[in-house]
C-alpha cells in the first residue's frame, strides 16, 4: 500500500498540470483561426458545419456537402460564372453544341495538370462520366446525368484535347450539367473504374487539394500547387470541422474558434447569435425549396379521383405561413410554387389554385364530391438528420394544420436519412418531406426533377402534356419561349397537386470578424467558392 | 491473514483462463445480435434504392451470402488477428477507427476517471469522517445528482456557464483547428497529450489540456458519484473498528487516523469498482463525444449508426466488449494483489 504513494502523486500531479494549464490558459483567444500574422492571401480560413458530406468521390456525391468541396477540389470542363450564372470556361477552352443539341464538343485547354503531377487528358474527362455511370451509385449523380442527357449517352475522346458527348436527348442546358459536381474531372490512374475511391486519397486539378482528412471531424484543403486555371486564391488554404451538434459551432463561432459557418444555424441559434460582437449574419439569395411529397401508388384512395381530391384537400389545408413565422421564424418564405421565386417563368400557382390561408370548407368539398370518406388516415414521413433540427416541428404543424380541420387523421412518422430515402422512393411512403437545392441555376432544374416521368421522386405522377412540354423547353434556347412553357408547366400540374411546395430558404452564412468574399458566392447556383473568401 | 504460496498463481491462472469463454460468449452474443436485427445491412448501407444487382454484389463481396456458421467462423477468425472487418460507408477498417478514434476516447476517459477519483475519493473520506453533519448530506446529494442527471445535459449546463458565459473554456474539438492538424500530422500514439510531449509542443500540450477540462469534468461527474457514496460507507465502516480505537488511544491525530488507516482500507473495494465503472464510462463517452464533438470513438459509432454501416458497428461493439473483459481482468488482478481475501485457497 505504500507503493501507492508515488502513484497517487503522479495522478494528483497530472491532474494539478490539467487545472493548472486551463486556469492559466482559459480559453485559447483566437488560437484556432489563422495561419498568419495579417491578413490576405495566407490566411487560413476555418469553416465550420454541421453537414454530413457523403463522399468526395463525384460517382458517389450528390448532395450540397460533398459538392460544395467537389466544386474546390475538381474541375469541370466548364464554370458556371457567378455574377451572369451562364458558363464559362474551366479546364476546356471551349464548349460547342451542335443545332440540335445533342452533340457537345470540348476542347481542353493546354498544360491543366492534376495535383499529383498526372496530365489532365480528354481521355480522364471520358472515363469521369463513363465511370459515374458505371458505378451509379444510388447516392450519386448518375442519375442526374442520365435524365439530362439520356439513357445511354456516350462519351468519346476524340483525341488527346477534345471530348465529344453524344446525347440521347436534345438539351440545350447540357453545359449547365456538366458544370456540375456531376461534371468533376477525376484521373483516371487514380479513381477505380468500378468502385468509389475513400475520401482521403482523392485527387483533382482544382484550384485547392485535399491536404488532411479526418472523417466527420476536420478536411484540410490547401491551394494545389499544380492549379493552371485562371482562379485567383484570395486566402492561403480552407479547413472545414464538421460539428454534430449545432450547440458547440454556435458556441465556437462566437467565440471565433471559427471564421464561417455555412450552411446557417437554425433560427434558433440565429436569434441566439444576433447582437453578439463580431458576428455577422451575411445573406444571399436561395433556390433551396422544401416540399411535400405524395405517392400516388400508395397513398389513401380508393381511385385516381379520391387520390387527387385528398390532395389537393391538403393543399387547401397546408398554412405556409405559420410555418415561416412559428416553425422557421421568418427565416424562410411561403412558396407556392415547385419554382423558386426568382427563377425564370416562377408563378404563385398553388396560391391562385388553393389560396394563401387554409381554406377548410373548400377542402371538405373537395373530398365530398369525391365521395372521399372522413377523416381521411393519411402516414407522413419525415427524417430528423437531413433537413435540419426544425424538421419535425415543421411536420407537426402539417399534421396540425391537417387534423384541425376535422377532415384527415394523420400518423407522422420519421427515420434517418439513408433508411428514409431507401423507403420513400421505393415505395413504402404515402406523404413524405423532401428539400431540394438547384444542380445548376436554370428552372428546368426544377420541373424536369418534379413532373418528368423519368422523376427521381418516383411517385407515379405521369402528365404526357408536362412531359412534352420539358422536352420542347429543354430542346431550345429561346428564353421567351421558355419561359413561357415553364409557366404551362406549372399551371398544368398544380391542379394534380402531387407535392406541395412549402418554403424557400435564403443562403445564409455566418462570419466571426471580417470575412470577406461571402457575398460573392451566396449567389443562386449554391456554389461555395472557396477561393474568395478571405478575412482581415 | 498469512499469504498461501500458491493460492495466487492458481487464482491469476483461474481468472485469465476464465477470460477465454467469456469472450467467446460476448463475441458470439454481439454476433447474432448484429444478424437478427431486423433490416438487410448492405440494404441500409445503400440506402435502399440500389438496384437488385448492385446489392447482390455488395452482399457478396461481404460475404454476407454465404451460410451463418462460415460467417461467424470468418468473424471469430477475424478477431483473433485483429481484423474486425471493414467499413461498408467510409473505406475505412475497423481497427484504424479504433486507433485513431480510440486514442482520443482513451484521453477522455483517462481524464474523467483521474477527476472522479480525486473528487470522488476526496469527498468521500469527508463527509465518511463527518457522518451526519451538513457537509454530509450536502456530499451525498451531490453524489445523488451527479450520478443521476443526464452527461450530456451536465455537458451543455457546462457549455452554457464556462463557454457561453464566462469564456473561460473551449466548447468542442480535442484542440483548436489548427492545433489539431498539427498534432494529427504528427501523430506518434494518437494521444494529444503523449504526442505533445514526445514533439515537445507544450502550446499544443497545453491546448488539449484546456479542451479536455470539460468533457472530462462532465464525464467523470457521472462516475464520481459512485465513489463518494461507496468510500464514505468503507470509512464510516472502517472507523467503527477497534484497530481505530486503539490508534486514536495511543495518541495518533485523527487526520493520520482517518488517512493512514482508515482512507487505505476503505479503497479495496473501490478497485474493483473502478472496474466497473470503465463500461459506464465508455457508455457516457458516447454522448459526451457527442455534446463536446470530441473525436472519438463514441461520436464515430453514433455515425456509423447513422450511416447503418453493421460492419462498422458490430467491430466497435466488439472492441468494447473486449476492453469491459480486460479491464474487468485487471481489476480482479489488482485486487487480488491487494487484498489476500479475494484469492482461492
Amino acid at each position: 500500500m505504500r507503493k501507492a504513494h508515488w502513484r497517487a502523486g503522479l495522478a494528483v500531479t497530472t491532474a494539478a498540470v490539467m487545472l493548472g494549464a486551463a486556469a492559466c490558459g482559459g480559453s485559447s483567444s483566437g488560437g484556432g483561426s489563422g495561419g498568419g500574422g495579417g491578413g490576405g492571401s495566407d490566411q487560413t480560413i476555418i469553416w465550420g458545419s454541421t453537414d454530413k458530406p457523403v463522399s468526395y468521390d463525384p460517382a458517389k456525391a450528390y448532395d450540397l456537402p460533398s459538392w460544395n468541396v467537389i466544386y474546390n477540389v475538381y474541375q469541370t470542363l466548364v464554370r458556371v460564372n457567378p455574377d451572369t450564372l451562364k458558363t464559362e470556361p474551366d479546364a476546356a477552352q471551349s464548349c460547342d453544341k451542335s443545332a440540335d443539341f445533342k452533340t457537345w464538343t470540348c476542347v481542353l485547354k493546354d498544360g491543366q495538370t492534376f495535383s499529383n503531377g498526372d496530365p489532365v487528358t480528354a481521355q480522364d474527362v471520358k472515363y469521369s462520366f463513363d465511370r459515374l455511370i458505371k458505378i451509379n451509385d444510388p447516392s450519386g449523380p448518375a442519375g442526374l446525368l442520365k435524365a439530362t442527357g439520356g439513357e445511354g449517352f456516350t462519351v468519346e475522346a476524340k483525341d488527346a484535347k477534345t471530348v465529344v458527348f453524344h446525347l440521347k436527348n436534345a438539351n440545350a442546358l447540357w453545359d449547365q450539367v456538366i458544370a456540375t459536381g456531376a461534371g468533376a474531372i477525376v484521373d483516371s490512374k487514380v479513381f477505380p473504374a468500378n468502385k468509389v475511391l475513400a475520401d482521403d486519397k482523392i485527387v483533382g486539378s482544382g484550384p485547392y487539394e485535399l491536404k488532411s482528412y479526418t472523417p466527420g471531424q476536420t478536411a484540410q484543403f490547401v491551394p494545389n500547387p499544380k492549379y493552371a486555371g485562371d482562379l485567383e486564391l484570395a486566402n492561403g488554404g480552407l479547413v472545414i470541422r464538421y460539428y454534430q451538434d449545432e450547440n458547440a459551432l454556435k458556441l465556437d463561432v462566437e467565440a471565433g474558434k471559427v471564421d464561417v459557418v455555412y450552411p446557417a444555424l437554425s433560427p434558433t441559434a440565429l436569434n441566439e447569435l444576433k447582437g453578439k460582437s463580431d458576428v455577422k449574419e451575411v445573406a444571399g439569395p436561395g433556390g433551396a425549396i422544401r416540399y411535400m411529397v405524395f405517392n400516388l401508388k400508395t397513398m389513401p384512395g380508393d381511385n385516381d379521383a379520391q387520390k387527387r381530391a385528398i390532395r389537393r384537400a391538403a393543399a387547401y389545408l397546408v398554412d405556409r405561413n405559420a410555418i415561416a413565422q412559428d416553425v422557421y421564424q421568418g427565416t424562410v418564405d411561403p412558396l407556392y410554387s415547385m419554382v423558386a421565386n426568382g427563377l425564370d417563368g416562377h408563378l404563385d400557382v398553388y396560391k391562385d389554385e388553393f389560396g394563401d390561408a387554409p381554406d377548410k370548407a373548400k377542402a371538405e368539398q373537395e373530398l365530398k364530391d369525391a365521395g372521399v370518406k372522413t377523416p381521411v388516415n393519411i402516414q407522413i414521413w419525415w427524417t430528423p438528420t437531413h433537413y435540419g433540427a426544425l424538421s419535425g416541428d415543421e411536420y407537426t404543424e402539417i399534421k396540425r394544420d391537417l387534423e384541425g380541420s376535422g377532415l384527415f387523421k394523420v400518423d407522422l412518422q420519421s427515420t434517418e436519412w439513408e433508411q428514409y430515402t431507401g423507403n420513400c422512393l421505393a415505395d413504402k411512403c404515402q406523404a413524405y418531406q423532401l428539400g431540394w437545392f438547384p444542380d445548376y441555376p436554370d428552372t428546368d432544374d426544377y420541373v424536369a426533377n418534379f413532373y418528368g416521368s423519368a422523376s427521381f421522386l418516383n411517385n407515379h405522377y405521369d402528365n404526357p402534356k408536362v412531359d412534352q412540354l420539358l422536352k420542347d423547353e429543354q430542346g431550345s434556347t429561346d428564353a421567351n419561349q421558355r419561359t413561357k412553357d415553364f409557366e404551362d408547366i406549372q399551371k398544368d400540374s398544380v391542379a394534380d397537386a402531387p407535392i406541395i411546395p412549402l418554403w424557400q430558404g435564403k443562403q445564409i452564412a455566418i462570419t466571426h470578424g471580417t470575412v470577406n468574399g461571402l457575398a460573392d458566392t451566396l449567389k443562386p447556383d449554391y456554389i461555395f467558392r472557396f477561393w474568395v473568401l478571405s478575412k482581415s | 491473514m498469512a499469504r498461501s504460496s500458491g493460492s495466487l498463481p492458481r487464482y491469476l491462472a483461474t481468472r485469465i483462463a476464465l477470460v477465454i469463454p467469456m469472450v467467446w460468449i460476448l463475441l458470439t452474443v454481439v454476433f447474432i445480435l448484429m444478424r437478427v436485427a431486423p433490416g438487410d445491412p448492405v440494404q441500409a448501407s445503400l440506402g435502399g434504392r440500389a438496384p437488385a444487382a448492385v446489392i447482390e454484389k455488395q452482399r457478396h463481396e461481404l460475404g454476407f451470402d454465404r451460410p451463418l456458421i462460415v460467417q461467424y467462423g470468418d468473424y471469430l477468425g477475424g478477431v483473433l488477428h485483429g481484423d474486425f472487418g471493414e467499413s461498408t460507408s467510409s473505406n475505412r477498417t475497423v481497427t484504424s477507427v479504433i486507433t485513431h478514434e480510440g486514442a482520443a476516447t482513451l484521453e477522455l476517459t483517462f481524464a474523467a476517471m483521474l477527476f472522479a477519483l480525486l473528487v470522488g475519493l476526496t469527498l468521500g473520506v469527508i463527509i465518511g469522517r463527518f457522518r451526519d453533519t451538513p457537509l454530509d448530506v450536502a456530499g451525498r446529494l451531490f453524489g445523488i445528482l451527479t450520478y443521476a442527471a443526464p452527461v450530456f445535459w451536465v455537458g451543455i449546463l457546462f457549455q452554457l456557464l464556462f463557454v457561453a458565459k464566462l469564456h473561460w473554456l473551449p466548447s468542442s474539438g480535442q484542440a483548436d483547428v489548427l492545433q489539431d492538424l498539427r498534432l494529427h500530422d504528427n501523430a506518434h500514439t494518437n494521444i494529444y497529450l503523449v504526442d505533445a510531449i514526445i514533439n515537445g509542443d507544450w502550446d499544443g500540450f497545453r491546448n488539449v489540456c484546456v479542451h479536455l477540462v470539460l468533457p472530462g469534468l462532465t464525464l467523470g461527474l457521472l462516475v464520481c458519484g459512485v465513489f463518494i457514496r461507496l468510500v464514505r460507507v468503507n470509512v464510516i465502516q472502517t472507523l467503527k473498528h477497534d484497530y481505530i480505537e486503539a490508534a486514536r488511544a495511543r495518541g495518533i491525530s485523527e487526520r493520520r487516523v482517518v488517512l493512514r488507516h482508515a482512507f487505505r482500507n476503505a479503497l479495496v473495494p473501490v478497485v474493483t469498482v473502478v472496474g466497473l465503472q470503465a463500461a459506464l464510462l465508455l457508455s457516457g463517452a458516447v454522448l459526451t463525444e457527442t455534446t463536446f464533438n470530441w473525436p472519438g470513438i463514441g461520436q464515430a459509432l453514433i455515425r456509423y449508426l447513422n450511416n447503418r454501416d453493421y460492419v462498422m458497428v458490430q467491430g466497435i461493439v466488439t472492441v468494447f466488449a473486449l476492453i469491459v473483459v480486460a479491464v474487468s481482468l485487471i481489476i480482479d488482478i489488482v485486487t487480488a494483489l491487494i487484498d489476500p481475501r479475494v484469492r482461492y485457497s
